[in-house]
């Protein structure tokens, strides 16, 4: 009776209630009131009758509780004027129109039998209350977390678990931070700073590999795909961080000689050794992150017959020194070119000592960022007298005089000078350039804060070297906190070694880098670069300029015009780079403002 | 469909025919994406004047994927924004070789 006055003292704060609890309400019936006058019938019956299951729905109302549902103990009995009633009232109702018209819009979708249905069905036992478990049939009490048995009824705690950890957790789909039109502008541009983008589709063999990516634990075997495709699903699937043991084994033919890990991160020591049993001939091997590639690996690798020409190790920094030399003893014959990047501790001097005599076909050789290297072993370089590519990049500092006595020696066949981050190089390495290397192609000076532009200069001019196709000579310039401004000594690359290195090797030049050298003036610049076009650079497809102050719009305009097969220019810290076209199918990277690149449109930039 | 038009010129549609023996029509310039298709379109090759390919090692399914491509390829031309074509995962092993085979490189012009 209380229920009934506070529920016509006012509103009361309610919870969420059912769409038909609410048409209900609005037509002013109320499943409580029901219920009662429905008892009180049945009480005046009771009297009439005598006996009746009235038991049954005492039990019923008990379990009904203070739901606000519309679950009311109407059970099932014979008072069919009160079905009809309760019929009729309800064809009312479903006839009207506003709840025609909120049937459409609500989410639940009852059709008529689920109403009625819905009005009459017993929910099990509330919260509160005791019920047999359905699995085990113990006695429990209902709680608000007590899970579902499939097949109907309540499970108790012991048993809920054993379901719960039976299931797969359900893992929440991640959000995917590309998605949205913030997210898909980031990854175009981020697409254009990594020189990958591209107007229009991506190409077929693209999309294939990303789904196959995607898919890959489907993946059995990759057949029988050319080398080169290959190739590109290793390396979209280190991207994703997929390699492992099981991926690997796709890549893992008998009749293959190259095996590219692009991430071995996550490969054991077996994973590594597994190589050299399933592939017998293999010739390449490369692999970035092995940081598993141990000592027991490099045993295995020794006591096969497998003859490695081309070994690229990089991160593997669980082998000993000894066990360095041990291999270039008994494998270095066959050995035409060994990389080894991020190595610090082991590899040093003794193994670089160890080349002239275990390794005579060695023509390739690059160690980069190394701490144990000295000028020491440098100085064994000088008797390899097949190497054609070398490529230094150390944290120990060498002398220039070290470089010019190998440089002496061996420079005629050099094709690659690389020498990275060394801060004393100074003109002595240059002018032993000049005078011993006859077939370099790719030159690679940086960092270098003592050269001046005079050399450089000297370096190009007559210079009896055919063009150069790679020249990076980035960060050489001076580096004097006492004169941020003025360069009286012409330190690093500036105007007079720009302009004669451009000359020299412009014909055949295919990526230069001159980040950093911000002395190179707005004049040398147009001089290299016309505006009227005369002077053309066909082969120049990738230009560094960043941190170059004069770099002005009609600059990169005028390069745009002399380079017609150029596709990335680059132009960070260019502040007065402002506003440029940018013809289409060309990339200009670091523009800076937020618009960012802005390709012409459908035409081409005219004369 | 006809191959060729009244006036013998180029038409602007050309056949491509798979290994077991499906047709499929598509747009000249839609199927210059590939790489072997337009070496075999050049003057002077019978291809380029019936104005019909024979695809020998490529079947009717890969083929229908193949021709899909090219009509999506060719609508979003220089587009900025592309949304990806779905590939079937079956497939897609067999589209690798398909692909490479047409030379469909990573640079479509």
């Amino acid at each position: 009776m209380s229920r009934q006055q506070s529920n016509r003292a006012g509103r009361q704060i309610r919870g969420p209630q059912s769409a038909l609890t609410d048409f209900l309400a609005s037509h002013n019936i109320s499943a409580n009131q029901i219920r009662l006058d429905a008892d009180a019938r049945r009480r005046a019956a009771e009297e009439e009758n005598g006996a009746s299951p009235s038991d049954q729905q005492q039990a019923a109302e008990d379990e009904v509780g203070e739901s606000s549902t519309v679950t009311t103990s109407v059970t099932v009995t014979t008072w069919t004027s009160r079905r009809e009633k309760d019929q009729k009232v309800i064809d009312e109702i479903k006839a009207s129109k506003t709840y025609q018209k909120r049937k459409r819009n609500a989410d639940e979708d009852d059709g008529d039998d689920d109403l009625l249905d819905t009005l009459r069905r017993e929910r099990g036992p509330l919260p509160g209350q005791m019920d047999n478990c359905a699995n085990c049939g113990k006695r429990f009490t209902v709680t608000a977390y007590s899970r579902n048995h499939p097949d109907g009824g309540l499970l108790c705690g012991p048993c809920g678990k054993e379901m719960d950890k039976d299931a797969p957790p359900k893992k929440k789909p991640a959000k995917r931070a590309a998605a949205g039109p913030v997210g898909r502008r980031r990854q175009i541009q981020s697409k254009i700073l990594d020189g990958t983008f591209q107007l229009g589709a991506k190409s077929l063999m693209t999309l294939c590999i990303e789904t196959l990516a995607k898919n890959i634990d489907l993946a059995e075997d990759l057949g029988d795909l050319p080398q080169q495709v290959i190739d590109k699903i290793a390396r979209k699937l280190s991207k994703h961080r997929l390699l492992n043991s099981t991926t690997l084994s796709l890549f893992l033919q008998p009749t293959t000689d190259e095996v590219c890990i692009y991430d071995g991160a996550k490969l054991s020591a077996d994973d590594y050794i597994r190589i050299f049993q399933t592939v017998p001939g293999l010739k390449k091997l490369k692999a970035r992150n092995a940081i598993h590639f141990k000592d027991e690996v490099m045993d295995f690798l020794i006591s096969r017959k497998t003859e490695l020409e081309d070994l690229y190790l990089h991160g593997s920094n669980l082998i000993d020194e000894e066990k360095w030399l041990e291999f270039l003893g008994k494998k270095g014959k066959s050995l035409q070119s060994l990389r080894v990047y991020w190595t610090d501790k082991h590899f040093g001097d003794s193994a670089l000592e160890a080349l002239p005599s275990s390794c005579p076909s060695l023509a390739r050789l690059k160690a980069c960022h190394n701490q144990k290297i000295t000028g020491e072993g440098i100085k064994h370089l000088a008797q390899l007298k097949h190497l054609k590519h070398l490529s230094i990049d150390l944290r120990n500092h060498v002398h220039s005089d070290v470089y010019v006595n190998v440089l002496s020696s061996i420079g005629q066949n050099l094709e690659t000078f690389s020498i990275t981050r060394e801060i004393n190089l100074d003109n002595t390495v240059l002018d032993a350039i000049h005078n011993h290397c006859r077939s370099l192609q790719k030159l690679r000076i940086t960092d270098s804060e003592v050269m001046t532009d005079e050399d450089f200069a000297r370096l190009f001019t007559n210079w009896e070297n055919k063009c150069l196709q790679f020249v990076d000579l980035q960060k050489c310039r001076q580096v004097d906190s006492a004169n941020p401004r003025q360069n009286p000594d012409n330190i690093g690359l500036c105007d007079k070694g720009f302009k004669a290195l451009m000359a020299h090797s412009g014909r055949k030049i295919e990526h230069l880098n001159v980040h950093g050298c911000r002395h190179i003036s707005a004049k040398a610049f147009e001089v290299v670069f016309p505006a009227d076009g005369k002077k053309v650079y066909p082969e120049l497809k990738k230009l560094e300029i960043s941190f170059c102050e004069e770099v002005t719009d009609f600059i990169v305009g005028s390069i745009f015009k002399c380079c017609p097969n150029i596709h990335e220019l680059n132009v960070f810290g260019c502040m007065n780079v402002k506003s440029v076209r940018v013809p289409k199918g060309k990339i200009l990277v670091g523009v800076p403002n937020a618009l960012g690149m802005v390709i012409e449109g459908i035409d081409d930039i005219e004369e | 469909m006809h191959a060729t038009n009244g006036n013998g010129g180029a038409s602007k549609y050309i056949t491509l025919v798979s290994k077991d023996g499906f047709e499929f029509v598509v747009l000249r310039e839609a199927s210059l994406c590939s790489d072997y298709i337009r070496g075999m379109l050049r003057n002077n090759m019978t291809e380029a004047r019936t104005g019909r390919c024979e695809l020998q090692d490529i079947n009717g399914v890969i083929l229908e994927k193949v021709v899909e491509y090219f009509h999506y390829w060719y609508k979003f031309k220089d587009r900025e924004d592309v949304p990806d074509m779905e590939i079937p995962v079956e497939n897609c092993l067999e589209l690798v070789v398909a692909a490479d085979y047409l030379g469909m490189d990573s640079k479509p012009h």
